[in-house]
């Protein structure tokens, strides 16, 4: 019987986080994510910056999610100020995103979860055994950075998306270029697709959740909109985000947890699939059926399935853009213009890990009086914390070390990111 | 000859120069080939944190008092510490108003109901303990990053550049922001290394490196004064990266303002 199960630093996240599970009479008394990646404040940071200097700094939250932290902040600060950018940047926008998507899932699927599924400590070990996986994996992690790199200007922090539009536009053969890479990483994707379909994917954390995530815009599978919807049936404006994730200070924990009236729930790519799969067409639609991910999951583990399916929708979806980009032909458009104003605005978009938002409010200088981020990790927290729950209540007889590893499982399969939770201020002046 | 001992560690911070890292994929299994990598976290299960290294690099910035502890512990168990990235060298972003009592925020942030939490300002490795190396950058560059492994492969330390950002610039004959458009670009009192980076997108330079060593900040500052920059925006851009820098001190800046 165990007593209580202590993880210091869960390996292979983003982050700096651990676990703690307390025991009572034989039963589970109380699951922590605890969450001791230092405080840094960025909201306040901001506070008095004015309008253009507010994206480079709230862009560094995040690494992995620089791509979509930038797009989300620039769509707030264009609401608040009431820019609005042309068809073609908001195309480019998009490809920048599927970009960090693919990135992230490639890293995630490939580097940090297949070697739980296959049961290895370490990527540089599995690739003892799959050098050929493990080379896939980085061939199409490299590919989501090259999209970055065209479209943002870099990998990480992308400095070319700016206010209005883009510094550069790229030139028609670095779109060719792309294309090219982009139909070969297509393939290879498939062959991701291949490898996960076979696994046995275990059954220690069924679990059934609440899902959020964004309504696509138009009328296929996408990662931007204007609406927030639930599995519950609920759907608000991206305006009203503060209704759907309540947020609450735990003792724990230096990220806040957003609960939805008193629920946890899950934002991610397994709840984008849940919620929007059927809007998913051609290759991406194949791969679901392939996958089994047909209807809603209630297996957590699954999350890496869905991030396999998505790399196929992103890859797809960027080769849309970049086709009807090459059709149009690129305008050589400047930024669109800027009146400075006061106001505020809402920024939202489906990160890698979930839906992302980022609010500001601006004087009529145009300086920040209040910022408002909350990412997808910090949502999914009490989700994680429920589902840890699960898996010990179903491994009460296992071995301490077999059920640490398994926990850990869990909370990679949420590929969280830990920078991005713990950032929090809502400072009111 | 043995593979070098080495450790990589994340303070706290983005977690944006171990990614870089992981993102030299043409190079990774080479680079974990050459060296016998003892605690990677971000990447790798089963860390060993007691043996000796070779070579430390430490990203992020040391905010919490354990931070400062696992800071020191590595700096005993390593020959040489090289810090990596910009919040590792100066503090970064989030030390830009290291100036506010951090305990003010803290109360902002989680209110009285929240846990007290001790919290340090955010400063440079090296108000801790002695750094060998310093790779700025936000993120660093994946060339300087390569090579700096590879000269310390070979027993020495990489040269890294000791002029600005605009020397960058003006030999690649990119047009000039802070002249011909009149925006801010701190290309001139920023150390190089990207290529002229931003520049080459006909976007400013926002000092993403940190400081040169030779700085001549009084000039940078007339110029932005000049182009009818108010005082506070002028310090808000030059303090956004390396605020911990001396010559980018508030009251150094004062005095470069009135020089």
């Amino acid at each position: 019987m165990h007593k209580s199960i202590v993880i210091n630093r869960v390996p292979r996240v983003e982050g700096h986080g651990g676990i703690t599970v307390n025991m009572k009479d034989g039963k589970v008394s109380q699951v922590n994510m605890d969450i001791y990646e230092g405080p840094r404040f960025f909201e306040s940071l901001v506070v008095g910056k004015t309008y253009d200097q507010v994206t480079p700094i709230l862009m560094r939250i995040c690494a992995i999610c620089s791509a979509v932290h930038t797009v989300t902040s620039l769509m707030a600060v264009e609401n608040a100020l009431g820019i609005k950018v042309s068809h073609q940047t908001r195309l480019l926008r998009d490809l920048l995103i599927q970009g960090g998507n693919i990135e992230s899932h490639a890293l995630h699927v490939f580097c940090l979860a297949l070697p739980d599924f296959l049961n290895y400590p370490s990527v540089v070990d599995m690739a003892r055994d799959h050098a050929q996986e493990v080379c896939t994996g980085l061939e199409i992690k490299k590919l989501g950075n090259t999209i970055q790199e065209v479209i943002g200007g870099r990998a990480v922090h992308p400095v070319n998306a700016v206010i209005g539009g883009f510094g550069k536009l790229p030139a028609p053969e670095e779109l060719l270029r792309l294309k090219e890479q982009l139909t070969k990483g297509l393939e290879q994707s498939w062959a991701a697709v291949e490898l996960i379909a076979q696994l046995e994917i275990p059954d220690f954390c069924i679990s059934p959740n609440i899902y959020a995530a964004l309504l696509p815009n138009g009328s296929g599978f996408s990662l931007l909109g204007e609406e927030i919807i639930l599995s519950t049936g609920e759907k608000r404006n991206i305006r009203q985000y503060q209704q759907i994730c309540q947020e609450k200070v735990v003792p724990h924990s230096h990220a806040k947890q957003s609960w939805c009236n008193d629920k946890p729930f899950m934002v991610g790519a397994l709840a984008r699939v849940a919620l929007n799969g059927d809007k998913l067409v051609g290759e991406a639609k194949k791969a679901r059926d392939k996958l089994g991910l047909n209807s809603p999951s209630k297996n957590i583990l699954e999350n890496n399935v869905a991030q396999a399916l998505e790399l196929i929708y992103s890859m797809e979806r960027s080769l849309e853009i970049i086709d009807e980009l090459l059709d149009t032909g690129i305008k050589p458009e400047p930024s669109a213009p800027v009146k400075i104003r006061a106001g505020s605005g809402v920024g939202a978009a489906e990160a890698p890990r979930g839906t992302l938002y980022h609010s500001y409010s601006f004087d009529e200088e145009g300086r920040l009086t209040k910022a408002d981020v909350i990412t997808p990790t910090a949502q999914n927290l009490a989700n994680i914390e429920k589902d840890l729950r699960q898996a010990v209540e179903n491994l009460m007889d296992e071995p301490t070390e077999s059920l640490k590893r398994k926990l850990e499982m869990v909370v990679r399969a949420y590929d969280p990111c830990i920078s991005c939770s713990v950032h929090l201020l809502e400072l009111k002046r | 000859m043995d593979k070098p001992k080495v450790g990589i560690y994340g303070l706290t911070g983005c977690a944006g120069d171990q990614l870089v890292i992981l993102n030299c994929e043409d190079e990774l299994l080479d680079l974990v080939g050459s060296l016998d990598i003892k605690s990677f976290s971000m990447a790798a299960s089963g860390a060993d944190d007691q043996c000796q290294l070779d070579i430390a690099f430490v990203e992020g910035t040391v905010v919490q008092p354990d931070e400062e502890k696992l800071l020191k512990d590595i700096r005993q168990r390593a020959k040489l510490l090289v810090a990596i990235g910009t919040c590792a060298v100066w503090g970064g972003v989030t030390a830009m108003k290291n100036e506010v009592d951090p305990k003010k925020f803290i109360e902002q942030v989680y209110g009285p109901a929240g846990k007290v939490f001790e919290v340090i300002p955010p400063q440079p490795l090296s108000s801790f303990v002695k750094v060998d190396l310093s790779l700025p950058g936000c993120p660093i560059e994946k060339e300087q990053l390569l090579r700096g492994v590879a000269s310390l492969l070979h027993g020495d330390l990489p040269k890294l550049p000791n002029y600005a950002v605009c020397t960058e610039c003006k030999m690649a004959e990119y047009p000039c922001i802070l002249v011909e458009k009149g925006l801010p670009c701190l290309g001139p009192i920023t150390v190089a290394g990207c290529g002229a980076r931003c520049p080459s997108y006909g976007l400013t330079c926002n000092g993403c490196r940190g400081p040169v060593d030779d700085i001549n900040v009084a000039s940078e500052i007339n110029i932005l004064k000049e182009k009818g920059f108010t005082w506070v925006d002028i310090q808000n851009r030059l303090r956004t990266f390396a605020a911990p820098a001396p010559p980018l001190n508030l009251q150094t800046l004062e005095e470069a303002k009135n020089a």
